[in-house]
């Protein structure tokens, strides 16, 4: 009796130490790090209302009353439901229940009317311009009151400039908030952040408010989460290579078929956020010629340049507008696209005949540009290509590289004719930040004042009482700027991740307009 | 003596950090572009922008500014970063920690390892040896470090996987970026110890102390180094401040943070504050670097302090 009491007494430890042995190796595996897309290094705050930088982590500590995917439609997080009054004065919405923050206190609709008021003198000001103020209508309902209708207010509620944090830690930490720690709602807690280097994020064991975008509606496969700061792109590629990063995010196109190279490393391309293009200076001759301009465009092969750039990866942009946005839908025959012959017709008509070098000539003087842009080879190969099928219709472009801001002056001084450069943004009034009479030269580096357009952006910009109205006149101030030939669209790119599969395996495709906290609930440790 | 002469010393420098404060606040003003452009996103007006330039007081006469930053700093007070948004202070403190960790290290490394290899070329009669030591030198001088760590990572990190490929966490994350720096320290250090201990065995009172019968060790290490030593302390004074905010390239390659990168990326968003206090404390490191030097001199050599007072 005894003798078999001791056996057992044996095998239950045993037992135990094949359970903790297990419990060991899986808690080991529940630990993911990513790499930091290399243009969101440096943000020294997860304080979202004053900060103008914030990483891709922030989204993992903060939620939103809204979330927006990859198709641009908006969808509940925080705020179950909402509507908009018909007029576009006010909007209520409709919180989740039950909701709280990393320190205990309550998520409900007077955390809301504290917290928009917060945004007011800092640099995201813009965000709640529109919002005249807020009310509590009963601990789960909130109405915004406006002064003007805003049809962008979804977009800007889904923004991570908009994550909401606890009134409580915000006022117990004052000034040091966001630095020495920051409290949301989130699926991850801060545990620590040394200011580039890394970000250490624990699991909130509490969180069950995922939106719709993730399928796990439970808390996160994952334990801790370690966000690093890696500049550059060879050292990342090494650190996936090698089981240092699980996870690396913004991969540059040229070295996705080195990754896809890798046994371990597995590759997820997602529709991205910007477009390449190369603005015209309106102002400066020969452009001051519209055909000359819309000859410009017509040089460009932007196929040519997907396939041979880029290995047929992202698309042709043919318009100013990321392609998933409903404004970039606009009158085919206003798209830019390559006719080299009529690009020639164009220019004999201006005056400029081909000279026997094969530069164009006009009164003696030759079709010689400046083409400026940024230092990086995201730039300068494009540009090289660029000034290569300029050529190619009689016109000599002269590269010039500058660094970020000297560029600016250059701009500012109206001292450019042709650029290319690059934006990043999933919204339609990004016409408004580049073709604005109100900011010529930089961010207008077309510097483009003319009063048709200045009405057009104004009602677009203000005058729509709903987001129907809004996209329809979007898409004519849009359609008004193609027609005026200000620029040339180029490239979309797609934005790319690449995860070691060995170790974690990521869902594809990645829901949401980027890698967020969305998709991290849905990741997993490998199997 | 000694005392005199180091007071001195130290009064200068409060003429040269003054005028090393307008040059640094010169150029960096004088650089074109400005900070606010990158602090403006899409939705910003004209107005934000002229509010966010009057916020900064970048709309004052370069006079004015610059006499309320040098005014600032006689309180302790570096300003606020214009794009980072904090304190420049606690940048600064935040960074350093990297980069006096590394740059000691990386010094302790080269002053050993130089002095030693400087030593065994100036002395070996073994040939092999010396050429080793001669082509090691060379090599150093000239390798470039960006090149040298991406190497030190495919060896040591990805196929040998003895440290990591990058971070900064830990003793095994400082030695491939130590070795890279080191490196050239290494070549430097051994190449004006190699040619300072050979003038040295040349004097007079060599031939006499091996005249006299001592041991070649006792004659090396009691009569020789101590003589030698002089332009090496020069030479490793020099390089405490280049050592601090040299390190820019392996702190990018090897994702370390450090005052180096703390700068780049603050001169790349023209954050006045942030680059003239990283700019001042590596004037204050090469200055300190500089009088630490003089003052060993001195110590070492009463020449030094008589011409010098």
């Amino acid at each position: 009796m005894r003798h078999q009491t001791m056996t057992k007494l044996l095998s239950g430890t045993a037992l135990v130490a094949a359970l903790t042995a297990f419990v060991a190796s899986s808690a080991f595996a529940q630990e993911a790090v990513i790499a930091f897309d290399a243009g969101e290094l440096g943000a020294t705050s997860y304080d979202p209302v004053t900060s103008s930088n914030l990483n891709t982590a922030t989204s993992m500590i903060y939620d939103r009353l809204v979330e927006q995917d990859a198709d641009q439609s908006f969808h509940p997080h925080l705020a179950n439901s909402w509507e908009e009054a018909s007029d576009g004065m006010s909007w209520t919405f409709k919180l989740h229940e039950g909701v709280t923050f990393h320190d205990g206190t309550a998520f409900d609709a007077q955390t809301v009317a504290d917290w928009i008021p917060d945004y007011a003198d800092t640099e995201n000001a813009f965000l709640t311009a529109a919002i005249e103020s807020v009310e509590v209508i009963d601990p789960l309902t909130v109405k915004f009151v406006m002064n003007r209708p805003e049809p962008n207010l979804l977009y800007n509620l889904g923004s991570a400039f908009m994550g909401i944090p606890s009134q409580a830690a915000v006022e117990e930490m004052g000034a040091d908030y966001g630095v020495a720690g920051a409290v949301g709602t989130g699926p991850f807690k801060l545990e620590r952040f040394d200011i580039g280097l890394e970000t250490v994020l624990v699991r909130n064991d509490d969180h069950a408010w995922a939106s719709d975008l993730s399928e796990n509606q439970g808390v996160a496969h994952f334990e801790r989460l370690t966000f690093r700061e890696i500049p550059d792109q060879s050292t990342a590629f090494l650190e996936l290579k090698t089981g240092g990063v699980d996870v690396l995010l913004g991969i540059p196109t040229d070295f996705i078929e080195v990754l896809k190279a890798e046994p371990n490393v597995t590759v997820i391309q997602m529709p991205g956020t910007g477009i390449s293009y190369m603005p015209i200076n309106v102002t400066a001759a020969p452009f001051d010629d519209i055909r000359v301009r819309e000859a410009t465009g017509l040089a460009i092969d932007q196929e040519a340049i997907v396939a041979s750039i880029y290995k047929g990866v992202g698309a042709p942009a043919h318009n100013f507008l990321i392609s998933s946005l409903p404004e970039a839908t606009v009158d085919p025959a206003l798209n830019v696209t390559h006719d080299p012959e009529r690009a020639g017709a164009l220019l004999d008509e201006a005056g400029w005949t081909m000279g026997d070098d094969g530069v164009r000539m006009k009164d003696g003087a030759p079709l010689e540009v400046k083409l400026f842009t940024q230092n990086g080879s995201e730039f300068t190969v494009l540009t090289q290509v660029v000034q290569a099928q300029l050529a190619a219709i009689g016109m000599k472009a002269d590269i010039t590289v500058f660094d970020s801001s000297t560029i600016r002056d250059e701009y500012k001084e109206n001292r450019h004719q042709l650029a290319v450069r690059a934006y990043d943004w999933n919204n339609s009034d990004i016409l408004d930040w580049f073709f604005s009479g109100e900011r010529l030269g930089y961010p207008n580096v077309s510097m483009w004042n003319d009063p048709e357009g200045e009405q057009l952006n104004k009602v677009a910009m203000e005058g729509s009482a709903n987001s129907e109205e809004r996209i329809a006149n979007f898409t004519a101030y849009h359609e008004y700027i193609l027609s005026q030939h200000l620029m040339v669209p180029i490239y979309q790119p797609t934005t790319n991740l690449a995860f070691n599969a060995d170790r974690v395996s990521v869902p594809d495709p990645v829901r949401g307009t980027r890698f967020r906290s969305q998709t991290v609930l849905d990741m997993k440790p490998a199997e | 003596m000694l005392l005199r002469y180091v007071f001195f010393r130290v009064l200068m420098l409060i003429p040269v950090s003054i005028s090393i404060s307008v040059v640094i606040f010169a150029i960096v003003h004088l650089l074109p572009g400005d900070p606010v452009d990158n602090l403006l996103r899409v939705g910003s007006s004209p107005a934000d922008r002229a509010a966010l330039v009057a916020k900064y007081g970048l709309d004052q006469p370069l006079v004015v500014q610059y006499v309320r930053w040098v005014l600032a700093m006689f309180q302790g007070d570096f300003g606020e970063a214009i794009v980072l948004r904090r304190p420049v202070a606690d940048l600064i403190r935040d960074n350093l920690p990297y980069s006096l960790r590394l740059g000691a290290a990386a010094f302790a490394f080269s002053s050993i390892v130089g002095i030693a290899l400087g030593t065994v070329s100036a002395t070996t009669r073994n040939a092999v040896v010396e050429q080793f030591v001669r082509g090691f030198i060379l090599l150093g001088s000239t390798v470039p470090g960006f090149w040298l760590a991406l190497l030190l990572i495919l060896a040591f990190a990805v196929q040998l996987q003895w440290f990591p490929v990058s971070g900064a966490k830990g003793w095994d994350a400082l030695v491939l970026p130590v070795l890279t720096i080191g490196f050239g320290g290494v070549a430097l250090v051994a190449r004006v110890t190699r040619v300072a201990l050979m003038d040295a065995r040349r004097e007079d009172f060599v031939t006499l102390l091996h005249a006299k019968g001592l041991p070649a060790n006792t004659i090396l290490f009691r009569h020789l180094m101590p003589h030698a030593m002089l332009p090496v302390v020069t030479i490793l004074a020099l390089r405490i401040g280049w050592i601090l905010g040299g390190a820019v390239t392996v702190e990018f390659v090897f994702g370390r943070p450090g005052l180096g990168s703390l700068l780049i990326r603050a001169l790349g968003q023209r954050d006045y504050p942030v680059v003239q206090g990283c700019l001042l404390m590596l004037a204050l490191a090469v200055m300190l670097g500089t009088l630490i030097g003089d003052v060993a001199q001195a110590a070492m050599d009463p020449r030094v302090r008589e011409a010098k007072t």
